[in-house]
Protein backbone atom coordinates (compact mmCIF):
# COMPACT_ATOMS: atom_id res chain seq x y z
CA UNK A 1 0.00 0.00 0.00
CA UNK A 2 2.70 1.97 0.54
CA UNK A 3 3.88 2.60 -3.28
CA UNK A 4 0.20 3.35 -3.79
CA UNK A 5 0.00 5.89 -1.08
CA UNK A 6 3.09 7.40 -3.03
CA UNK A 7 1.69 7.19 -6.14
CA UNK A 8 -1.22 9.38 -5.59
CA UNK A 9 0.39 11.76 -3.36
CA UNK A 10 2.69 12.24 -6.42
CA UNK A 11 -0.30 12.65 -8.19
CA UNK A 12 -1.93 15.09 -6.79
CA UNK A 13 1.13 17.58 -6.09
CA UNK A 14 3.08 17.10 -9.63
CA UNK A 15 1.65 19.77 -11.84
CA UNK A 16 1.81 22.65 -9.25
CA UNK A 17 4.99 21.91 -8.34
CA UNK A 18 6.80 21.15 -11.86
CA UNK A 19 4.83 24.50 -12.88
CA UNK A 20 6.85 26.32 -10.32
CA UNK A 21 10.36 24.47 -12.15
CA UNK A 22 9.32 25.10 -15.04
CA UNK A 23 9.20 29.01 -13.96
CA UNK A 24 12.36 28.66 -12.81
CA UNK A 25 13.96 26.93 -15.95
CA UNK A 26 11.74 29.92 -18.05
CA UNK A 27 13.04 32.85 -15.93
CA UNK A 28 16.68 31.33 -15.73
CA UNK A 29 16.68 31.52 -19.23
CA UNK A 30 15.03 34.95 -19.63
CA UNK A 31 17.79 36.42 -16.99
CA UNK A 32 20.84 35.27 -19.63
CA UNK A 33 18.99 36.26 -22.44
CA UNK A 34 19.39 39.66 -20.34
CA UNK A 35 22.91 39.49 -18.99
CA UNK A 36 24.00 38.84 -22.36
CA UNK A 37 22.13 41.27 -24.09
CA UNK A 38 23.70 43.65 -21.04
CA UNK A 39 27.43 42.72 -22.11
CA UNK A 40 26.72 43.41 -25.74
CA UNK A 41 25.86 47.14 -25.06
CA UNK A 42 28.69 47.68 -23.05
CA UNK A 43 28.83 50.03 -19.92
CA UNK A 44 29.32 52.91 -21.02
CA UNK A 45 25.67 54.08 -21.55
CA UNK A 46 22.57 53.19 -19.53
CA UNK A 47 19.98 52.85 -21.83
CA UNK A 48 16.40 51.17 -22.26
CA UNK A 49 17.60 47.42 -22.73
CA UNK A 50 20.02 47.71 -19.49
CA UNK A 51 17.03 48.88 -17.97
CA UNK A 52 15.15 45.88 -18.96
CA UNK A 53 17.64 42.98 -17.81
CA UNK A 54 17.43 45.07 -14.49
CA UNK A 55 13.86 44.65 -14.16
CA UNK A 56 14.35 40.91 -15.37
CA UNK A 57 17.14 39.87 -13.00
CA UNK A 58 14.87 41.21 -10.38
CA UNK A 59 12.69 39.32 -11.58
CA UNK A 60 14.55 36.29 -11.86
CA UNK A 61 15.49 36.62 -8.25
CA UNK A 62 12.35 37.39 -6.78
CA UNK A 63 10.97 34.35 -8.58
CA UNK A 64 13.57 31.91 -6.91
CA UNK A 65 12.60 33.29 -3.86
CA UNK A 66 8.47 32.72 -4.69
CA UNK A 67 9.36 29.26 -6.12
CA UNK A 68 11.51 28.26 -2.93
CA UNK A 69 7.94 29.96 -0.14
CA UNK A 70 5.18 28.72 -2.79
CA UNK A 71 6.51 25.02 -3.09
CA UNK A 72 7.29 25.46 1.44
CA UNK A 73 3.52 26.42 1.70
CA UNK A 74 1.85 24.54 -0.86
CA UNK A 75 3.38 21.39 1.09
CA UNK A 76 2.14 22.45 4.05
CA UNK A 77 -1.08 23.17 3.08
CA UNK A 78 -1.34 19.75 1.02
CA UNK A 79 -0.33 17.52 3.95
CA UNK A 80 -2.74 19.94 6.22
CA UNK A 81 -5.83 19.34 3.97
CA UNK A 82 -5.19 15.60 2.72
CA UNK A 83 -4.93 14.74 6.50
CA UNK A 84 -6.65 16.78 8.77
CA UNK A 85 -9.00 18.56 6.14
CA UNK A 86 -12.12 16.82 4.35
CA UNK A 87 -9.90 14.83 1.80
CA UNK A 88 -8.71 13.62 5.63
CA UNK A 89 -12.06 11.56 6.00
CA UNK A 90 -11.04 9.25 2.83
CA UNK A 91 -7.06 9.23 3.66
CA UNK A 92 -8.06 7.99 7.31
CA UNK A 93 -11.09 5.11 5.85
CA UNK A 94 -8.57 3.94 3.46
CA UNK A 95 -7.50 0.16 4.34
CA UNK A 96 -4.04 1.15 5.37
CA UNK A 97 -1.38 1.56 7.97
CA UNK A 98 -0.42 4.96 9.58
CA UNK A 99 2.76 4.51 9.34
CA UNK A 100 2.59 3.89 5.49
CA UNK A 101 0.74 7.45 5.17
CA UNK A 102 3.13 9.52 7.19
CA UNK A 103 6.16 7.94 4.95
CA UNK A 104 4.45 8.18 1.71
CA UNK A 105 4.12 11.88 2.61
CA UNK A 106 7.63 12.43 3.83
CA UNK A 107 9.41 10.73 1.16
CA UNK A 108 7.48 12.57 -1.64
CA UNK A 109 7.50 15.95 0.33
CA UNK A 110 11.03 15.80 0.54
CA UNK A 111 11.64 14.61 -3.27
CA UNK A 112 10.11 17.70 -4.21
CA UNK A 113 11.94 19.94 -1.36
CA UNK A 114 15.58 18.79 -3.27
CA UNK A 115 14.21 19.15 -6.84
CA UNK A 116 13.29 22.38 -6.20
CA UNK A 117 16.77 22.96 -4.36
CA UNK A 118 18.65 21.30 -6.84
CA UNK A 119 16.42 23.19 -9.55
CA UNK A 120 17.17 26.73 -7.96
CA UNK A 121 20.94 25.85 -7.51
CA UNK A 122 21.47 24.50 -11.25
CA UNK A 123 19.56 27.70 -12.25
CA UNK A 124 22.06 29.88 -10.22
CA UNK A 125 25.31 28.13 -11.89
CA UNK A 126 23.75 28.41 -15.09
CA UNK A 127 23.13 31.90 -14.61
CA UNK A 128 26.70 32.66 -13.85
CA UNK A 129 28.40 30.65 -16.41
CA UNK A 130 27.17 33.39 -18.78
CA UNK A 131 29.28 35.46 -17.49
CA UNK A 132 33.16 33.68 -18.38
CA UNK A 133 34.72 35.59 -16.06
CA UNK A 134 32.95 34.74 -12.76
CA UNK A 135 32.30 31.33 -14.01
CA UNK A 136 35.80 30.91 -14.24
CA UNK A 137 36.93 32.18 -10.73
CA UNK A 138 33.89 29.68 -9.40
CA UNK A 139 35.63 26.56 -10.70
CA UNK A 140 39.09 27.69 -10.12
CA UNK A 141 37.99 28.13 -6.81
CA UNK A 142 35.57 24.29 -6.76
CA UNK A 143 38.82 22.81 -8.05
CA UNK A 144 40.91 24.47 -5.40
CA UNK A 145 38.56 22.89 -2.51
CA UNK A 146 38.29 19.52 -3.52
CA UNK A 147 42.04 19.60 -4.26
CA UNK A 148 42.54 20.96 -0.66
CA UNK A 149 40.05 18.38 0.90
CA UNK A 150 42.06 15.48 -1.17
CA UNK A 151 45.12 16.97 0.74
CA UNK A 152 43.29 16.93 4.09
CA UNK A 153 41.96 13.28 3.66
CA UNK A 154 38.50 13.75 3.33
CA UNK A 155 37.37 10.95 1.97
CA UNK A 156 34.83 10.14 -0.37
CA UNK A 157 33.17 7.91 2.32
CA UNK A 158 32.91 11.42 4.82
CA UNK A 159 31.46 13.39 1.21
CA UNK A 160 28.97 10.32 0.93
CA UNK A 161 27.95 10.35 4.74
CA UNK A 162 27.75 14.08 4.34
CA UNK A 163 25.20 14.44 1.86
CA UNK A 164 22.98 11.13 3.83
CA UNK A 165 22.97 13.48 6.85
CA UNK A 166 21.96 16.30 4.46
CA UNK A 167 19.01 14.33 3.13
CA UNK A 168 17.94 13.54 6.43
CA UNK A 169 17.84 17.21 7.88
CA UNK A 170 15.10 17.31 4.91
CA UNK A 171 13.45 14.39 6.26
CA UNK A 172 13.83 16.41 10.02
CA UNK A 173 12.14 19.55 8.37
CA UNK A 174 9.16 17.75 6.65
CA UNK A 175 8.47 15.82 10.06
CA UNK A 176 8.54 18.57 12.04
CA UNK A 177 6.46 20.35 9.87
CA UNK A 178 4.05 17.33 9.88
CA UNK A 179 4.38 17.05 13.75
CA UNK A 180 3.59 20.38 14.62
CA UNK A 181 0.65 20.28 12.65
CA UNK A 182 -0.95 17.06 14.11
CA UNK A 183 -0.17 18.48 17.54
CA UNK A 184 -2.06 21.23 16.87
CA UNK A 185 -5.05 18.93 16.13
CA UNK A 186 -5.50 17.97 20.12
CA UNK A 187 -6.59 21.62 20.57
CA UNK A 188 -10.17 21.34 20.32
CA UNK A 189 -10.99 24.94 18.77
CA UNK A 190 -7.39 26.32 18.00
CA UNK A 191 -6.20 23.76 15.79
CA UNK A 192 -3.72 26.49 13.68
CA UNK A 193 -2.57 28.29 16.16
CA UNK A 194 -1.43 25.70 18.51
CA UNK A 195 0.36 24.02 15.79
CA UNK A 196 1.92 27.57 14.69
CA UNK A 197 3.04 27.53 18.89
CA UNK A 198 4.65 24.08 18.59
CA UNK A 199 6.48 24.98 15.65
CA UNK A 200 7.67 28.40 17.26
CA UNK A 201 8.10 25.80 20.81
CA UNK A 202 10.05 23.16 18.69
CA UNK A 203 12.30 25.87 17.03
CA UNK A 204 13.39 27.29 20.04
CA UNK A 205 14.47 24.58 21.53
CA UNK A 206 16.16 23.59 18.97
CA UNK A 207 18.03 26.97 18.72
CA UNK A 208 18.81 26.14 22.46
CA UNK A 209 20.34 23.10 21.51
CA UNK A 210 22.50 24.15 18.67
CA UNK A 211 23.57 26.68 20.83
CA UNK A 212 24.77 24.49 23.43
CA UNK A 213 26.11 22.18 21.27
CA UNK A 214 28.03 25.29 19.17
CA UNK A 215 29.66 26.00 22.66
CA UNK A 216 30.82 22.78 23.55
CA UNK A 217 32.38 22.43 19.82
CA UNK A 218 34.27 25.59 20.34
CA UNK A 219 35.50 24.75 23.67
CA UNK A 220 37.03 21.49 22.78
CA UNK A 221 38.11 22.69 19.71
CA UNK A 222 40.10 25.28 20.97
CA UNK A 223 41.71 22.77 23.10
CA UNK A 224 42.30 20.63 20.22
CA UNK A 225 44.12 22.93 18.25
CA UNK A 226 46.71 23.71 20.11
CA UNK A 227 47.82 19.93 19.97
CA UNK A 228 49.29 18.23 16.61
CA UNK A 229 46.75 16.47 15.53
CA UNK A 230 44.03 18.95 14.23
CA UNK A 231 43.13 18.63 10.61
CA UNK A 232 40.69 19.22 8.24
CA UNK A 233 39.38 15.57 8.09
CA UNK A 234 38.58 14.94 11.37
CA UNK A 235 36.84 17.80 11.97
CA UNK A 236 34.45 17.18 8.64
CA UNK A 237 34.57 13.49 10.27
CA UNK A 238 32.62 15.10 12.89
CA UNK A 239 30.86 17.26 11.31
CA UNK A 240 28.50 14.55 9.62
CA UNK A 241 28.60 12.24 12.05
CA UNK A 242 26.95 15.41 14.63
CA UNK A 243 24.57 16.17 11.41
CA UNK A 244 23.77 12.79 10.98
CA UNK A 245 23.30 11.83 14.56
CA UNK A 246 20.83 15.52 15.16
CA UNK A 247 18.58 14.63 11.77
CA UNK A 248 17.99 10.90 13.06
CA UNK A 249 17.06 11.64 16.00
CA UNK A 250 14.91 14.71 14.98
CA UNK A 251 13.50 12.46 12.21
CA UNK A 252 12.68 10.20 15.12
CA UNK A 253 11.28 12.80 17.42
CA UNK A 254 9.21 14.12 15.17
CA UNK A 255 8.06 11.20 13.26
CA UNK A 256 6.45 9.27 16.69
CA UNK A 257 4.96 12.75 17.33
CA UNK A 258 2.56 12.80 13.99
CA UNK A 259 2.07 8.86 14.51
CA UNK A 260 1.08 9.02 18.02
CA UNK A 261 -1.57 11.85 17.35
CA UNK A 262 -2.53 10.24 13.80
CA UNK A 263 -2.75 6.76 15.19
CA UNK A 264 -3.95 7.46 18.52
CA UNK A 265 -5.00 10.58 19.04
CA UNK A 266 -6.86 11.61 15.43
CA UNK A 267 -9.58 13.67 16.17
CA UNK A 268 -11.39 14.73 12.62
CA UNK A 269 -13.70 18.01 13.35
CA UNK B 1 -22.26 -14.98 13.42
CA UNK B 2 -21.44 -12.34 16.03
CA UNK B 3 -22.87 -8.78 15.01
CA UNK B 4 -21.63 -6.54 12.66
CA UNK B 5 -20.93 -3.62 14.96
CA UNK B 6 -20.84 -3.54 18.80
CA UNK B 7 -20.53 -1.04 21.18
CA UNK B 8 -19.83 -1.71 24.63
CA UNK B 9 -20.65 1.46 26.87
CA UNK B 10 -19.36 3.69 24.32
CA UNK B 11 -18.36 7.65 25.59
CA UNK B 12 -17.09 10.63 23.75
CA UNK B 13 -16.88 13.87 25.93
CA UNK B 14 -15.29 16.96 24.13
CA UNK B 15 -13.89 18.63 27.21
CA UNK B 16 -17.18 18.82 29.55
CA UNK B 17 -19.29 18.20 26.86
CA UNK B 18 -20.86 14.78 26.94
CA UNK B 19 -21.32 13.87 22.51
CA UNK B 20 -22.24 10.31 23.46
CA UNK B 21 -22.91 8.52 26.66
CA UNK B 22 -22.19 4.57 27.26
CA UNK B 23 -23.74 3.62 23.90
CA UNK B 24 -24.81 -0.26 24.34
CA UNK B 25 -25.44 -1.14 20.60
CA UNK B 26 -25.19 -4.24 18.39
CA UNK B 27 -26.32 -4.36 14.62
CA UNK B 28 -26.91 -7.11 13.07
CA UNK B 29 -25.75 -8.48 9.53
CA UNK B 30 -28.22 -8.00 6.39
CA UNK B 31 -30.32 -5.30 8.08
CA UNK B 32 -30.78 -1.70 6.74
CA UNK B 33 -30.85 0.66 10.01
CA UNK B 34 -31.87 3.90 10.48
CA UNK B 35 -29.48 6.14 13.17
CA UNK B 36 -32.30 8.69 13.48
CA UNK B 37 -32.03 11.92 15.84
CA UNK B 38 -32.02 15.30 15.51
CA UNK B 39 -28.89 17.92 14.89
CA UNK B 40 -26.23 17.62 16.86
CA UNK B 41 -27.54 14.17 19.05
CA UNK B 42 -24.62 12.23 18.11
CA UNK B 43 -25.22 10.58 15.15
CA UNK B 44 -22.03 11.42 13.53
CA UNK B 45 -20.00 11.29 16.72
CA UNK B 46 -20.52 7.75 16.36
CA UNK B 47 -20.34 7.02 12.67
CA UNK B 48 -16.98 8.37 13.26
CA UNK B 49 -15.59 6.48 15.83
CA UNK B 50 -17.05 3.49 14.05
CA UNK B 51 -14.83 4.13 11.28
CA UNK B 52 -11.59 5.19 13.50
CA UNK B 53 -11.81 8.99 12.69
CA UNK B 54 -12.77 9.99 16.30
CA UNK B 55 -11.04 7.82 18.78
CA UNK B 56 -13.37 7.60 22.04
CA UNK B 57 -13.04 8.57 25.62
CA UNK B 58 -14.44 5.54 27.04
CA UNK B 59 -15.89 1.94 26.30
CA UNK B 60 -15.54 -0.03 22.42
CA UNK B 61 -16.48 -0.23 19.53
CA UNK B 62 -15.80 -3.73 17.44
CA UNK B 63 -16.74 -4.11 13.71
CA UNK B 64 -16.63 -7.82 12.79
CA UNK B 65 -15.21 -8.41 16.26
CA UNK B 66 -12.47 -5.94 16.03
CA UNK B 67 -11.64 -2.98 17.17
CA UNK B 68 -11.52 -0.09 13.96
CA UNK B 69 -8.36 -0.64 12.15
CA UNK B 70 -7.30 -1.64 8.67
CA UNK B 71 -8.90 -5.05 8.81
CA UNK B 72 -12.20 -3.01 9.79
CA UNK B 73 -11.74 -0.05 6.86
CA UNK B 74 -11.43 -3.44 4.73
CA UNK B 75 -14.70 -3.93 5.12
CA UNK B 76 -16.19 -1.08 5.75
CA UNK B 77 -17.56 1.66 3.39
CA UNK B 78 -18.42 5.07 4.39
CA UNK B 79 -20.22 7.86 2.95
CA UNK B 80 -19.14 11.29 4.78
CA UNK B 81 -21.47 13.85 5.13
CA UNK B 82 -18.77 16.06 3.09
CA UNK B 83 -17.65 16.01 -0.01
CA UNK B 84 -13.76 14.17 0.71
CA UNK B 85 -12.59 14.42 -3.05
CA UNK B 86 -9.52 15.78 -4.51
CA UNK B 87 -11.05 18.54 -7.06
CA UNK B 88 -8.00 18.37 -9.37
CA UNK B 89 -8.90 14.30 -9.76
CA UNK B 90 -11.04 13.02 -12.93
CA UNK B 91 -13.84 10.86 -12.30
CA UNK B 92 -11.87 7.66 -14.23
CA UNK B 93 -8.90 8.41 -11.30
CA UNK B 94 -11.53 8.22 -8.60
CA UNK B 95 -12.57 5.18 -9.89
CA UNK B 96 -8.84 3.90 -10.35
CA UNK B 97 -7.78 5.25 -6.77
CA UNK B 98 -10.98 2.99 -5.38
CA UNK B 99 -10.05 0.25 -7.15
CA UNK B 100 -6.13 0.18 -5.64
CA UNK B 101 -7.25 0.72 -2.25
CA UNK B 102 -10.32 -1.87 -1.97
CA UNK B 103 -9.96 -5.39 -3.30
CA UNK B 104 -13.96 -5.67 -2.90
CA UNK B 105 -14.31 -2.15 -5.42
CA UNK B 106 -16.17 -3.45 -8.28
CA UNK B 107 -15.55 -1.47 -11.01
CA UNK B 108 -18.35 -2.65 -13.65
CA UNK B 109 -20.49 -1.42 -11.45
CA UNK B 110 -18.89 2.22 -10.87
CA UNK B 111 -19.39 2.87 -14.53
CA UNK B 112 -22.97 1.59 -15.07
CA UNK B 113 -24.03 3.95 -12.46
CA UNK B 114 -21.66 6.67 -13.71
CA UNK B 115 -23.60 5.99 -17.00
CA UNK B 116 -27.00 6.49 -16.20
CA UNK B 117 -26.18 8.94 -14.45
CA UNK B 118 -24.28 10.55 -17.81
CA UNK B 119 -21.07 11.31 -15.74
CA UNK B 120 -18.25 11.50 -18.42
CA UNK B 121 -15.08 8.98 -16.64
CA UNK B 122 -12.63 12.08 -18.48
CA UNK B 123 -14.66 15.35 -16.39
CA UNK B 124 -13.05 16.56 -13.75
CA UNK B 125 -14.53 16.54 -10.35
CA UNK B 126 -14.00 20.21 -9.36
CA UNK B 127 -16.18 20.59 -12.85
CA UNK B 128 -19.33 18.64 -11.86
CA UNK B 129 -21.92 20.38 -9.14
CA UNK B 130 -22.50 19.99 -5.53
CA UNK B 131 -25.06 17.60 -5.89
CA UNK B 132 -23.07 15.79 -8.74
CA UNK B 133 -19.94 15.37 -6.26
CA UNK B 134 -22.55 13.87 -4.20
CA UNK B 135 -23.44 11.88 -6.16
CA UNK B 136 -20.10 10.52 -7.55
CA UNK B 137 -18.77 9.80 -4.17
CA UNK B 138 -22.27 7.40 -3.13
CA UNK B 139 -21.14 5.70 -6.73
CA UNK B 140 -17.69 4.64 -5.50
CA UNK B 141 -19.17 3.69 -1.78
CA UNK B 142 -21.88 1.45 -3.19
CA UNK B 143 -19.84 0.14 -5.70
CA UNK B 144 -17.64 -2.02 -2.97
CA UNK B 145 -18.79 -5.55 -1.85
CA UNK B 146 -18.90 -3.90 2.01
CA UNK B 147 -19.92 -5.73 5.14
CA UNK B 148 -21.16 -2.69 6.58
CA UNK B 149 -22.13 0.40 4.63
CA UNK B 150 -22.07 3.55 6.84
CA UNK B 151 -24.28 6.97 5.13
CA UNK B 152 -23.85 9.93 7.00
CA UNK B 153 -26.56 12.25 6.36
CA UNK B 154 -27.02 10.97 2.42
CA UNK B 155 -30.24 12.81 1.62
CA UNK B 156 -29.11 16.20 3.62
CA UNK B 157 -29.62 19.33 1.70
CA UNK B 158 -30.53 17.15 -2.35
CA UNK B 159 -33.45 18.32 -3.89
CA UNK B 160 -36.26 15.18 -3.85
CA UNK B 161 -35.38 13.75 -7.18
CA UNK B 162 -31.70 13.41 -6.37
CA UNK B 163 -33.15 12.11 -2.83
CA UNK B 164 -35.14 9.09 -4.96
CA UNK B 165 -32.07 8.49 -6.84
CA UNK B 166 -29.50 7.95 -3.86
CA UNK B 167 -32.06 6.21 -2.23
CA UNK B 168 -32.67 4.02 -5.49
CA UNK B 169 -29.04 3.21 -5.79
CA UNK B 170 -28.36 2.67 -2.12
CA UNK B 171 -31.19 -0.07 -1.94
CA UNK B 172 -30.01 -1.70 -5.53
CA UNK B 173 -26.51 -1.73 -5.18
CA UNK B 174 -25.51 -2.78 -1.53
CA UNK B 175 -23.76 -5.97 -1.09
CA UNK B 176 -26.68 -8.55 0.77
CA UNK B 177 -24.94 -10.27 3.21
CA UNK B 178 -23.96 -6.76 4.35
CA UNK B 179 -25.42 -4.18 6.46
CA UNK B 180 -26.84 -0.77 5.75
CA UNK B 181 -26.03 1.93 8.93
CA UNK B 182 -28.16 5.09 7.58
CA UNK B 183 -28.14 8.67 9.62
CA UNK B 184 -30.71 10.86 8.70
CA UNK B 185 -33.22 13.64 10.04
CA UNK B 186 -35.29 13.22 7.33
CA UNK B 187 -37.34 9.91 8.25
CA UNK B 188 -39.81 10.51 6.08
CA UNK B 189 -37.52 9.69 2.74
CA UNK B 190 -35.98 6.30 4.55
CA UNK B 191 -38.96 5.18 6.32
CA UNK B 192 -39.93 2.56 3.77
CA UNK B 193 -36.21 0.77 3.12
CA UNK B 194 -35.48 0.55 6.94
CA UNK B 195 -35.63 -2.92 8.47
CA UNK B 196 -34.25 -1.50 12.20
CA UNK B 197 -34.31 2.07 13.64
CA UNK B 198 -32.39 3.42 16.05
CA UNK B 199 -32.94 6.48 17.87
CA UNK B 200 -30.28 8.53 19.27
CA UNK B 201 -31.22 11.84 21.43
CA UNK B 202 -28.42 13.48 23.62
CA UNK B 203 -25.70 11.25 23.10
CA UNK B 204 -27.87 8.72 24.43
CA UNK B 205 -29.52 5.46 22.76
CA UNK B 206 -33.30 5.90 23.30
CA UNK B 207 -34.80 3.01 21.50
CA UNK B 208 -33.25 0.19 19.19
CA UNK B 209 -36.48 -1.38 17.33
CA UNK B 210 -37.63 -2.66 14.31
CA UNK B 211 -39.11 -0.37 11.58
CA UNK B 212 -42.32 -2.58 10.89
CA UNK B 213 -42.81 -3.72 15.24
CA UNK B 214 -42.98 0.67 15.70
CA UNK B 215 -45.54 0.94 13.19
CA UNK B 216 -47.28 -2.37 14.23
CA UNK B 217 -46.81 -1.74 18.07
CA UNK B 218 -47.97 2.14 18.02
CA UNK B 219 -49.93 2.35 15.33
CA UNK B 220 -48.16 5.01 13.93
CA UNK B 221 -45.60 5.62 10.85
CA UNK B 222 -41.58 5.54 11.94
CA UNK B 223 -41.27 9.18 11.44
CA UNK B 224 -44.35 10.15 13.26
CA UNK B 225 -43.58 8.40 16.33
CA UNK B 226 -40.12 10.28 15.87
CA UNK B 227 -41.94 13.62 16.07
CA UNK B 228 -43.27 12.29 19.59
CA UNK B 229 -40.30 11.20 20.80
CA UNK B 230 -37.86 13.92 19.90
CA UNK B 231 -40.84 16.79 20.47
CA UNK B 232 -39.39 19.68 21.98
Amino acid sequence: MLGKLMKYEWKATWKLLLSANILTVVMTGLARCMVYLMGQTGHSDFRMVDFMAVMVLFTYVGSMFAVCIGTTIYLIHRFYTSTYGDQGYLLHTLPVDTHHIIIAKVLVSSAWVIINMVSIYLSVIFLLATSSEIFHSMMEGMVDMIEYLGAERISAFTVIMTLIAFIFSIFAKVLKVGACISLGQLSPNHKLLLSFAWYVGIYVVEQMLQSIYFVVTIYFQEKISHSDYWNYGSYFDRQWETALLAGIISCVVYYVLTWYVMGRKLNLD
Amino acid sequence: MAPVVQCMGLTKTYGRKIALNQINLNLERGRIIGLLGPNGSGKTTLIKIMNGLLKPTAGEVLINGQRPGVDTKLRISYLPERTYLQPGMKVLELVQYFQDFYPDFRVDRAFDMLARLQIPPQERLKNLSKGTKEKVQLIMVMSRDADLYILDEPIAGVDPAARDYILHTIVNNYNRCGSILVSTHLISDVENILDEVVFIKYGSIVLHAGAEQIRRNERKSVDQFFREVFAC
